[in-house]
């Protein structure tokens, strides 16, 4: 029996532009961390290989640094390790891999499919045909060429590639370096290991994205998984499963604010977060003085909880009620400011008014508490 | 507010108490003259409500010679419908009290709740300034202040805004300014004042944002330099591959080598060539050579007969040249004959005619000296008697100095008898006939006179003797000047040689007498011989010599011309002809002569050359070489045929194999390969050289830098969006307090336009003005529609206006509930009496609604208005 560990698009080296420069950093390091688990995860499953289908490094220009903190973390495994080249990655003229050799730091159990070349691991009794992207992006079928390549009878036939299968992604999926959807079986392969996309998924029995073993971003694609696939002997049909990898969990979530109830909600929803999870929340509706004030202080304890939390509450209308009003001890003219900036949230410039609103509110309070002391 | 009674002690002029009660709740009219104590009055009620009791900077409140007094006020008023009473006691024992109705207030509580109802602040420190004053400032009309309206209401707006919202109804006052001023202070952070431009944290931000988008800029430029780099690499390692199978170079290295071989047979071809056509020309130099030979005999034998020809036509020149000689030579003779008989002819006619002249001459000499002869004897005869009477002039010579001292000497001593004569003394006598009288030696007889000038013995024969002395020192001086006189002229005769002047005189005469005949023989002797006698005697010598020597060569060379001879003139000119024709006849045998030499030269030569000639034709060996060499020539010949026959054929075979061309290939083939070679060699370079610079890229790390420089640009865009949102929100909130601010300010104006509008009725019929936005009196409209502006009106007018303006701001205040007191000290002095008039009506219809207490020092202007005027006076 074989047992294959499957991922695929470590994209080692990503920075998150979105986040703050600490936040980003700790996000950055738990790629490599999830690499580690993934060490981890083959020895802990005797597993007998580990294939890694593309997109390891997120850029070629990837610092020296980086490129050796990967290949050290691979050594939790001593199996062999194939490695992909993919679109990020693409083995070209000069790319990362060529600069890995170079720099030594490629370690003898991991194998570097540079060129489509079948690669015999007589160990393992296997065979495994890789589909390494040369180029950057490439509008033919790198994979046609297993249907034709001959192996051994009595060895496992893999297929390593890196693309989108087909017909059968979204069609917002890049379609270039394209993959037919039943190469496995054309090419009479005992199982094809995809990367590019970053969710788990199936395309047949024998063909699988394993998806990126740690997510990176918001769009719940079911990432966050490697496969575990054992096969019982060539040509039996693969056991395939998924197991779960990452360490952040990125949730995206919308809110609408109506009833204060709604802010109860929301600021229930913001206290249960935790610190495993990267939030990305949008707000709308309206709200008045205090509630604003209390979703506020809920997202600053959130942020302080959680690993990052990007809250857009621009289209949140401000609705000071009566009571705020007097609390504000508005007196004069200000008191009308403040009635026609309310109305001004609806207009064209709304968010200017919403935001000044919130401005003399905060000048208002912070003089009717300083006047109370 | 109403004050009912005022009272002040030890208050500047007041050391004793003075106090005036039962004031009235309209106008009260204080008059007294000047230094009265109005102001003083004034001072006090200011100083009871401005000045905190316990302020030290009040000394002026003393009376001016006692320092230790105590300043006091006291002032019963009515405020909000209560009796009130403040004292209010400076320096010395410092105390406040207030009675409001029912309650009592102590110090600066008392002072806070009076400055809160009358709308003034206290000042922080020192003595209360204008700006403190508020509203009383306002209505308590300072001296000479009137017209100063402006100031005035500024320091009152805020009360009058505070006091006023509440007539008002509206929602007004409360912190907005305060609000207003730290919003402006918040977006003037973010923004400029003035252009609205980015400032502060906002343009770090932005600037921020350019910094880091130029950087990522750069880094993009280079990773696309990199991918380029890569693409670049990848290339040219396929091209090195397919060289590295193909080698083409090798192909093209066979090609050349086979194309340098053909090169190298056609060039063996062209060196035959070459050999062939040397030998070639060394054959037609051979033919040339021995053609030349065969010519050049031949010329010998054309050369002999030449000279022989040549000699023949010299000596016929000789010839010619002897027989031309022969008449010249006796031509060259005849005339050396005829040139001989003309120079004799010529010497012997110039013989003749020298002789002739000297026979001329010798007669002339002849002449001459007879002649000579006898000038010289009359010159040596005047000689003699000119130096005879040169003698005799020099014996009578009296000089002429010498006769004019003597002449002077004659006249003085004439003069001095004249005088002595003068001075003597006169004796006239008429003697009896016969009858002689004595006078010294000298007997006188008959009449006479006589003068005695020194003492005389007067003889009077018979009657003895008078003794007759003249007068006078003068005639004995007289006499011995006289006796002096006479002894000089006598002298002087002497000297001359003389016995009397006439004699001198005459000596004189004839001397110039003799001098003239000198002269005048001199200038005869000088017309005779004007070089002297000697000159004449010498020349006179030579002629003579002369004369001889002629005479001894006429004798010596006598005539023998026997008439034949011609005349000079004509021999000369005979000689002259025959020596030309002599010269010429000479010159041309001369030349016959010469060409007769040279034709024999010739001759000579001509022979010489038609002999040697000869001699060569005749010698045997010369025949033997003529046919030597004409046998050479045809084998020679024919040689050169068959040589020229081989060099076409060798010709036509290069024509056809090219050999540029080979060359060329060679050339065009060895190239390509080297530069085959090159190319890789030069594409390996590139490729080290690039992969070391790809490796020198790739250890930058530039995707992760691009990827920090990406998430920091990202940070920088949120924080500058953040700025760009707050100053845009703080600017919107700005201007919305601002415009309410204005709105409400607006509001405010309608009231107090209306009140003013109300006195300004009574003191210009028709007219209005218009509120500013800090409540000042702005734009004026006069009945007479001329607009303008209350500061451009004249200082009298601008008072009036001054006093109504308050008077309508006590109005405003009035219906708010507030309290009010006019004061007016020393007001409207400047106004004259028709638009005083209207005032006091003005002042009166105020009255009904305010308490106004009116000081002045000009009673008389103020009868009119309805109430008594109070004195102030001291007791």
């Amino acid at each position: 029996m074989l047992t294959i560990l499957h991922t695929a698009d470590w994209q080692i080296g990503r920075q998150y532009g979105q986040f703050e420069a600490d936040e980003a950093a700790l996000l950055a390091e738990a790629r490599l961390a999830a690499v580690e688990r993934l060490a981890a995860l083959a020895h802990e499953r005797r597993c007998d290989l580990v294939l890694v289908a593309g997109d390891v490094f997120d850029a070629q220009g990837i610092a020296d640094k980086t490129v050796l903190r990967l290949f050290n973390a691979l050594r939790g495994f001593a199996g062999p390790w194939v490695l992909l080249p993919g679109n990020h990655d693409a083995a070209l003229a000069e790319s990362v891999w060529t600069r890995a050799l170079r720099l030594g730091a490629v370690p003898p159990h991991v194998h570097l499919c540079l060129s489509p070349q079948p690669l015999h691991l007589p160990a393992q009794s296997v065979v495994v045909l890789p589909a390494p992207l040369t180029q950057r992006h490439t509008y033919s079928d790198l994979t046609e060429w297993f249907d034709a390549q001959a192996t051994p009878p009595d060895l496992f036939r893999l297929g390593l590639a890196h693309g989108a299968v087909q017909g059968v992604l979204a069609e917002d999926i890049d379609s270039a370096n394209p993959i037919a959807a039943d190469r496995a079986a054309r090419a009479r392969l005992d199982y094809l290991a995809l990367g590019d996309w970053h969710g788990c998924r199936r395309i047949d029995d024998r063909c699988w994205y394993s998806g990126t073993p740690e997510t990176d971003r918001f769009r719940n694609n079911d990432s966050g998984r490697a496969l575990v696939v054992e096969l019982e002997c060539a040509g039996a049909p693969p056991r395939v499963e998924p197991v779960s990898t990452g360490r952040y969990r990125w949730r995206d979530e919308q809110r609408s604010l109506r009833v204060d109830s709604d802010v109860d909600a929301l600021c229930d929803w913001l206290a249960a977060l935790e610190p495993h999870e990267v939030v990305q929340l949008g707000i709308d509706g309206q709200v008045d003085l205090a509630g604003l004030n209390r979703v506020r202080d809920a997202l600053n304890h959130a942020r302080g909880r959680a690993r990052a939390v990007l809250a857009d509450v621009d289209r949140l209308c401000i609705e000071p009620t009566d009571a705020d009003i007097a609390a504000l001890a508005a007196e004069g003219y200000l008191g009308e400011v403040i009635a026609d900036l309310r109305a001004a949230q609806q207009e064209a410039d709304g968010e200017a008014a919403r935001d000044a609103l919130v401005l003399l509110a905060g000048l208002l309070d912070a003089r009717r508490t300083g006047a109370s002391r | 507010m109403k004050i009912t009674r005022l009272r002040v002690e030890q208050f500047r002029r007041f050391r004793q108490p003075f106090e005036i009660a039962g004031m009235d709740a309209g106008i009260n009219l204080f008059a007294g003259p000047n230094e009265a104590g109005k102001s003083t009055l004034v001072a006090a009620l200011r100083a009871a409500f401005f000045e905190r009791y316990r302020s030290g900077a009040v000394e002026h409140l003393r009376p001016w010679d006692d320092p230790a007094a105590s300043p006091e006020v006291d002032i019963e008023f009515e405020l909000d419908g209560r009796h009130c009473r403040l004292n209010k006691r400076f320096l010395g024992r410092k105390r406040c009290t207030l009675q409001y109705g029912d309650r009592s207030l102590e110090g600066s509580e008392a002072e806070d709740f009076l400055a809160a109802r009358l709308g003034f602040t206290h000042a922080l420190r020192g003595a209360s300034k204008a700006e403190d004053w508020g509203i009383p400032g306002l209505l308590w009309i300072e001296q000479g202040g009137a017209q100063e309206v402006g100031d005035a209401v500024t320091h009152a707006t805020d009360h009058l805004r505070g006091a006023l919202t509440a007539s008002l109804g509206e929602v007004a006052g409360g912190d907005g300014d305060e609000v207003t001023a730290e919003v402006e202070k918040l977006r003037n952070e973010l923004l400029t004042p003035a252009s609205d431009k980015p400032r502060g944290a906002w343009l770090d931000a932005q600037q921020r944002c350019g910094r880091l988008a130029d950087e990522l800029a750069r880094v993009d430029a280079d990773l696309q330099a990199c991918r380029q780099k890569v693409d670049r690499l990848a290339q040219l390692r396929g091209e090195q591959a397919a060289d590295a199978a193909e080698r083409p170079w090798e192909t093209l290295r066979t090609q050349a080598a086979a194309a340098r071989s053909a090169l190298a047979e056609a060039q063996s071809m062209q060196t035959r060539v070459a050999v062939e056509r040397e030998a070639l020309d060394s054959l037609d130099a051979r033919i040339d050579l021995l053609r030349r030979q065969l010519d050049a005999l031949a010329g010998e034998q054309r050369s002999a007969e030449v000279r022989e020809q040549a000699l023949r036509e010299a000596r016929q020149v000789h010839d010619d040249a002897l027989a031309a000689a022969a008449p010249w030579q006796r031509e060259a003779d005849a005339a050396q004959r005829r040139h001989d008989e003309a120079r004799r002819v010529l010497a012997a006619v110039r013989m003749r005619d020298s002789h002739t002249a000297a026979q001329r001459e010798r007669d002339e000499l002849r002449a001459r000296i007879a002649a000579l002869q006898t000038t010289l004897a009359q010159a040596e005869a005047e000689q003699t008697r000119v130096l005879a009477l040169q003698a005799a002039a020099a014996a009578c010579e009296v000089r002429a100095a010498d006769l004019a001292a003597l002449r002077e000497l004659a006249q003085q001593m004439r003069e001095l008898d004249i005088r002595r004569a003068a001075v003597a003394t006169r004796l006239r006598f008429a003697l009896d006939d016969g009858r002689a009288l004595h006078i010294g030696d000298e007997v006188f007889s008959g009449s006479g006179e006589r003068l005695l000038s020194e003492a005389t013995t007067v003889l009077l024969p018979g009657h003895g003797r008078l003794r007759i002395e003249p007068g006078g020192r003068d005639l004995a001086a007289l006499a011995r000047e006289g006796a002096q006189l006479a002894d000089r002229h006598a002298a002087r005769l002497l000297a001359l040689g003389v016995a009397s002047l006439d004699e001198a005189e005459a000596r004189q005469k004839r001397h110039a007498g003799l001098q003239g005949e000198s002269r005048a023989a001199a200038a005869a002797l000088k017309v005779l011989a004007p070089q002297g006698v000697d000159a004449l005697r010498v020349s006179h010598a030579a002629l003579g010599g002369r004369l001889a020597e002629l005479e001894k060569r006429l004798q010596a060379a006598p005539e023998h011309d026997d008439g034949t001879l011609p005349t000079l003139a004509h021999a000369e000119s005979d000689e002259e002809s025959a020596g030309r024709a002599l010269t010429e006849a000479t010159r041309r045998l001369s030349e016959a002569r010469n060409r007769c030499a040279a034709s024999e030269a010739a001759l000579h030569a001509a022979h010489r050359e038609s002999v040697a000639a000869r001699a060569r034709l005749d010698d045997p060996a010369r025949r033997q070489q003529q046919d030597t060499a004409q046998a050479a020539l045809v084998d020679a010949v024919s040689q050169r045929a068959v040589l020229a026959q081989r060099i076409d054929a060798l010709l036509n075979e290069l024509e056809r194999v090219r050999p540029d061309a080979l060359q060329q290939d060679v050339q065009r083939l060895e190239r390509s390969a080297e530069l085959l070679a090159h190319t890789q060699a030069q594409r390996r370079d590139d490729i080290t050289r690039l992969e070391a610079e790809l490796q020198a890229i790739g250890a930058q790390g530039l995707d992760e830098r691009r990827a920090a420089l990406a998430r920091d640009l990202a940070a920088a865009r949120r924080r500058q969006d953040e700025l760009a949102r707050r100053a845009r929100a703080l600017d919107l909130l700005l201007a919305r307090l601002r415009e309410k601010r204005q709105a409400l300010t607006r509001r405010l104006q309608a009231p107090l336009q209306r009140h003013l509008n109300h006195y300004l009725g009574l003191l210009f019929p028709g007219a209005v003005v218009t509120l500013d936005e800090d409540l000042k009196p702005g734009p004026l409209r006069r009945d007479d529609g001329v607009p303008g502006r209350v500061d451009e009106l004249s200082f009298g007018a601008r008072e009036q206006m001054g006093v109504i303006t308050r008077l309508a701001c006590a109005d405003l205040l009035q219906a708010a509930g507030r309290p009010t007191l006019i004061i007016l000290d020393d007001a409207l002095v400047h106004s004259d009496s028709e638009r005083l008039a209207r005032m006091k009506r003005v002042l009166f219809d105020a009255a009904q609604r305010h308490q106004i207490l009116l000081f002045t020092c000009h009673p008389e202007s103020w009868r009119d208005i309805g109430v008594r005027p109070r004195a102030l006076s001291t007791a």
